[in-house]
């Protein structure tokens, strides 16, 4: 090395220690890469990112979802503005696993795709969300094929001193949407007999308006008989308000913790998702139908309430923890279709009892320099489903019961399991783990013999586990090896419903099987305070993956005119070889001179399975080959951040991007979501700014997609909002 | 095989996660270059109409598969040249379940021997409003005759303020949409449910007939698949056991059904010969949309001429039911009627358009059918 050279090294050495320093005195945005280490977190060897509550309050997103954006390897579609489902590793909805505080959310009513339901989790009650990447059966059961995303609620205050009232009032106001909203929140603590109590909770509203986009996504491919535009959305006069958007919603949330000296906390909590009128974007109105034709969700609530218990009670109980929860998920949707006079209400409600029982040992020391750790416990959860249908002739305001509703009513499903995950560390820096998990489930639905639905008594009892090494060479560097087998058991969405999709009329298939997935992944981590930096590829093959299959009018369900009716019929069926997934994700965190702070990340996922079924109707000039893509795998994408942080003020940019996604599956080509054929790649900048005056108010700012770039993430109704404002102000 | 590619693109790690690219083995709904020249056979001639008809000139431009395969006449050989409907698509399109949807409600509401209740009304609109059925479709159906609505988007119609502002194109929402839904709502409510079942099986056939040749349309620029359509909304079925709308014509005239099976069968050998989308072939679809358009016009002038023909034998609700199918199919007949002849066409709406049985002038309108709607 020249001089010269080893010159410009150190001047550079210097400044990113300065830098360092400086940062480490002005507290640590790296939050979302650095893991908190929460005892109850996701497993720590395998490829996860965290999202801080400092990051949701810089980023303000509009949802809990949205709050994903920029982690890395996430990808999120929306299939209405009041919905959004995250994307992880090529995977999501029934894919892919959703916790809250330990407590999964997953149900057995989570269809094939996206779905809607991360949203109903308040973003405003989040102290924190992990997404663990890949496969995480053995911890978690069953649908963590994709990965995980566990959020974290906002624990309250801890005082053992004094009674603590701390309330707070958060307003946030928006251009491109016109939200209007805020939350209410109080938090109280002090001592009690025996240890301390804490409080938190509050309420929340807010009314959302159309969303205004940069202006209308074109199809790649003018020369389609669609032309220049995709179907969907529908927009205003204006080009640019996007119609079938908007919605409201409530929410209220409580939590009481008790500690009882440092070994044990009790917790009760209960938090209450309550939105309103959520049209889904793409349906309102759907391809060809008269204007006014719209699906809206009138209402989707979820309501969640549970006792926990957390003790470090002994060396192989450090801590145990134990969850018993009760959580109701309520969903009306409403079809208006004045081409009919029609107005088709159905309400389809679950209640899941659910019991966990989890507990880690102490490192316990087997040989010199050799300790193993164990992870174990049980979870068990129930199901019970009520589903109706109604339809209505709104001229005669006649109204009659349908024979069924989206699902078999009485239907039931239970599954859970029994694990033993363990850690043994080894000399030379080499970490092993493994688990194992013998699992259940159990579907059950009565037949219905109006609508020709045949009943469902399923069950299965599926083994999975996984297996890794780690070698750290060095203190700041660490190789990785992950082997998972995970699985997903068919639920009674598979199993038994009925239902409009994206791409076409779905109906059931009461025989499929669990999809399983088999993931190894090689990550390369460097985790030093001034620069962090890991590198994850990774291949899933899939197991009887579950995909849409397009079917013929003969092959339609007795008695579902609907779906002989239908341009495009579709089934859920076990692909008859495998599917595979594999990518590469990359992420880098960097301090760098003058305090600024650059994050950024890289992911791309290709996804193939076998051809299964044929081209939609209407598809032209497409060749098929005997493998075909899976289902809307995100595009190659990314993300920039760069935050400049002072003690009472911070600037940030964010920049996030994807290239066009073209590897569309069958399905995807009748899917009026995806333009014609494939979704534009795009670059969206945010500019963001808080600073806060005095000691009580702290106020925010975002610039929201400064070029006015219209842009759409692939597979979504709705392209993402044009160039405004998002005015923030929080008061404590 | 499929191991062997499975472990090759295991290494991926080591050489990147692109490749692996399965080599297209099938195509599917690949576009040829269009074959648009009309054949021109050793002995070009076409089959003589007989009988009843024996006064109409057939055309050697006439598709016409039921007279040697289609060997004499001017088209090339096809895919309809067997004589059966080949579908365009993997499956019968959503038109099919929609004839079949008519035929049921046809026993519950004009083919019903007794009067219709208002379980057999609501029944029939149940049948008529269920997602992708009937009604969906007659929201959004344009007669194709009438100039399309002015701009760039050739739907439209499903705008209902513009289809109010067009009525004769965006005749589905603008005047058969109307029609259905006031009449399921009187007979729901028991008023005159023959009367209401009679306009409803009015309008509707009127919704078919326009759908096959709307059909025809949209497959030559939007969805060439659509021919197979055309076809569902004659009947969905082989030719000799014709359902709904061919039907009806069968059973008036064979020779007219038989000319309407034709022409949808030209229509799918247009489809044959030119699969480009849009269509790069005029001169055949011009030929199969026209063929379609006299075939099943003349069609639904027997229907017409059928059923101002049993006025006379009615009487009461019946009768009054038979008048109101007459005004309904009258006044979609007054548009190609004066295409032939204004004067003749001033002279049959007098009497389709009668408020009482009294005005008709039976003889007189039927013999003006002959006239205008002789040939199919």
């Amino acid at each position: 090395m020249s001089s010269r050279r080893r010159k410009s090294a150190r001047v550079v050495t210097t400044l990113l220690v300065l830098a360092h320093g400086r940062a480490l005195a002005e507290g640590d945005p790296f939050q979302t890469v650095v893991r908190a280490g929460r005892e109850d977190g996701v497993p720590d060897e395998r490829a996860h990112t965290q999202v801080s509550r400092t990051d949701l309050e810089r980023r303000q997103p509009r949802s809990t979802p949205d709050a994903l954006r920029y982690e890395t390897g996430v990808f999120v579609q929306q299939s209405a503005h009041g919905q959004g489902s995250a994307f992880v590793r090529g995977m999501t909805g029934q894919q892919t696993l959703l916790l809250f505080d330990g407590i999964r959310i997953n149900n057995s009513t989570y269809r094939q795709g996206p779905n809607q339901y991360a949203f109903t989790i308040d973003s405003r009650t989040i102290g924190s969300i992990e997404v663990l990447r890949g496969g995480g059966s053995t911890r978690y059961g069953s649908d963590a094929l994709g990965g995980v995303i566990a959020a974290y609620p906002i624990d309250p205050l801890w005082s053992e001193g004094q009674w603590l009232v701390r309330p707070e009032l958060f307003l946030r106001s928006t251009s491109a949407d016109s939200e209007l909203g805020g939350r209410a929140q109080l938090q109280v603590a002090g001592p009690v007999a025996g240890g301390s109590l804490g409080f938190i909770g509050g309420v929340g509203y807010r009314d959302v308006g159309m969303l205004q986009s940069g202006g209308q996504v074109e199809n790649p491919n003018p020369n389609t008989p669609l032309g220049r535009y995709p179907l969907v959305p529908a927009y205003a006069k204006d080009g640019v308000t996007q119609l079938g958007t908007g919605f409201r919603e409530l929410t209220a949330d409580g939590r009481f913790v008790l500690r009882l000296g440092d070994y044990q906390k009790l917790t009760a909590a209960t938090y209450h998702y309550l939105q309103f009128e959520v049209p889904r974007t793409d349906q309102c109105p759907p391809p060809y139908a008269p204007a006014g034709t719209c699906l809206t969700y009138e209402q989707q609530f979820r309501h969640l309430a549970y006792l926990t218990y957390e003790g470090k009670l002994s060396d192989y109980l450090w801590p145990l923890r134990l969850s018993v929860s009760v959580q109701v998920q309520h969903e009306r949707q409403r079809l208006d279709d004045p081409s009919v006079l029609v107005q088709r209400i159905g309400t389809d409600e679950v209640l899941t009892l659910g019991f966990v029982a989890a507990a880690r040992t102490r490192p316990i020391l087997l040989h010199r320099r050799v300790t193993l750790s164990l992870h174990y416990g049980l979870d068990q959860y129930t199901d019970w489903i009520s589903s109706d249908a109604y339809r209505t002739f709104t001229d005669l305001n006649q109204t009659a019961k349908q024979s069924r509703g989206q699902y078999l009513e009485g239907s039931t499903y239970s599954s859970g399991g029994v694990y033993a995950d363990g850690a043994l560390s080894l000399p030379s820096s080499v970490t092993v783990f493994g688990g194992v998990r013998l699992s259940y489930a159990v579907a059950r639905a009565p037949a219905e013999s109006l609508s020709g639905s045949r009943a469902v008594n399923q069950s299965w009892l599926p083994v999975t586990g996984h297996g890794g090494v780690e070698w750290k060479p060095q203190k700041v560097l660490s190789l990785r090896l992950n082997a998972d087998h995970s699985f997903r058991a068919a639920n009674l969405n598979d199993l038994t419903a009925r239902q409009q999709t994206g791409p076409g009329f779905q109906f059931e298939n009461a025989d499929l099987r669990p999809e399983r997935a088999t993931t190894i992944e090689l990550g390369a981590i460097l985790d030093h305070s001034v620069i962090g930096a890991q590198l994850w590829a990774f291949e899933t093959l899939l197991h009887d993956a579950v995909l849409k299959v397009s079917k013929t009018d003969a092959e339609c369900p007795p008695a579902t005119p609907q779906c002989v009716g239908s341009w495009t019929r579709l089934q859920l069926q076990n692909a008859p070889s495998l599917s595979e997934l594999r990518g590469l994700e990359a992420s880098v965190r960097l301090r760098i001179p003058l305090g600024l702070l650059l994050r950024s990340t890289l992911a791309y996922t290709w996804g193939e399975g076998p051809r299964v079924g044929s081209l939609g109707y209407g598809t032209t000039g497409v060749i098929l080959g005997e493998r075909v893509p899976l289902s809307r795998v995100p595009p190659l994408h990314g993300s920039a951040e760069l935050i400049w942080q002072r003690a009472s003020f911070e600037l940030s940019a964010g920049l996030r991007w994807a290239t066009m996604q073209d590897r569309l599956a069958i399905a995807d080509y009748a899917d009026a979501r995806i333009p014609k054929y494939g979704t534009p790649g795009f670059a969206v900048v945010d500019l963001r700014s808080s600073f806060r005056i005095g000691d009580r108010v702290q106020l925010g700012g975002v610039l929201e997609n400064v070029g006015n770039v219209a842009y759409r993430y692939h597979g979504s109704s709705v392209n993402g909002p044009g160039r405004g404002f998002m005015l923030s102000m929080k008061i404590d | 095989m499929f191991k062997r590619t499975l472990i090759g693109c295991g290494l991926w790690m080591m050489l990147g996660v692109m490749g692996c690219e399965s080599s297209p083995a099938t195509m599917e709904d690949l576009m040829p270059a269009s074959q648009c020249m009309a054949d021109k056979p050793a002995s070009v001639m076409c089959q003589p109409f007989t009988g009843a008809l024996s006064s109409c000139k057939c055309s050697s431009d006439d598709y016409a598969p039921r007279y040697s395969g289609s060997k004499n006449d001017t088209w090339p050989t096809c895919v309809s040249d067997g004589n059966a409907f080949v579908l365009f698509g993997t499956s019968t399109p959503g038109a099919s379940a929609r004839t079949v949807a008519f035929v049921s409600m046809g026993t519950k509401l004009w083919k019903n021997s007794a009067v219709p209740s208002a379980q057999d009304m609501t029944a029939a609109r149940d049948e008529y409003a269920v997602a992708n059925g009937i009604g969906s479709r007659v929201a959004r159906r344009q007669d194709i005759h009438y100039p399309e609505v002015p701009g760039t988007n050739k739907f439209a119609c499903n705008d209902l303020t513009i289809a109010a502002q067009n009525p004769d194109r965006c005749a589905g929402p603008a005047k058969l949409k109307a029609i259905i839904d006031d009449a399921f709502a009187k007979g729901i409510a028991g008023t005159k449910p023959q009367v209401q079942s009679a306009r409803i099986e009015a309008a509707l056939l009127w919704f078919f007939y326009l759908s096959s040749l709307s059909e025809v349309w949209t497959s030559s620029f939007d969805n060439a698949a659509d021919v197979d359509s055309a076809w569902a909304y004659l009947s969905g079925t082989e030719r000799s056991k014709p359902i709904g709308l061919g039907q009806y014509f069968q059973q008036l005239d064979q020779e007219t059904y038989d000319r309407a099976f034709d022409a949808v069968l030209a229509a799918r050998c247009w489809r044959d010969l030119d699969k480009t989308l849009p269509s790069g072939c005029n001169l055949f679809y011009q030929r199969a949309a026209s063929q379609v358009d006299k075939a099943f016009t003349r069609g639904m002038a027997l229907i017409l001429r059928d059923r101002i023909g049993k006025l006379p034998t009615l009487s009461g609700e019946p009768q009054e039911a038979a008048l109101s199918f007459v005004n309904i199919i009258g006044l979609l007949m007054d548009r190609a009627a004066r295409a032939v002849d204004p004067a003749k066409a001033d002279q049959l709406k007098t009497s389709t358009q009668a408020a009482t049985v009294a005005g008709v002038n039976v003889g007189q309108a039927q013999s003006l059918i002959d006239g205008l709607f002789g040939c199919p």
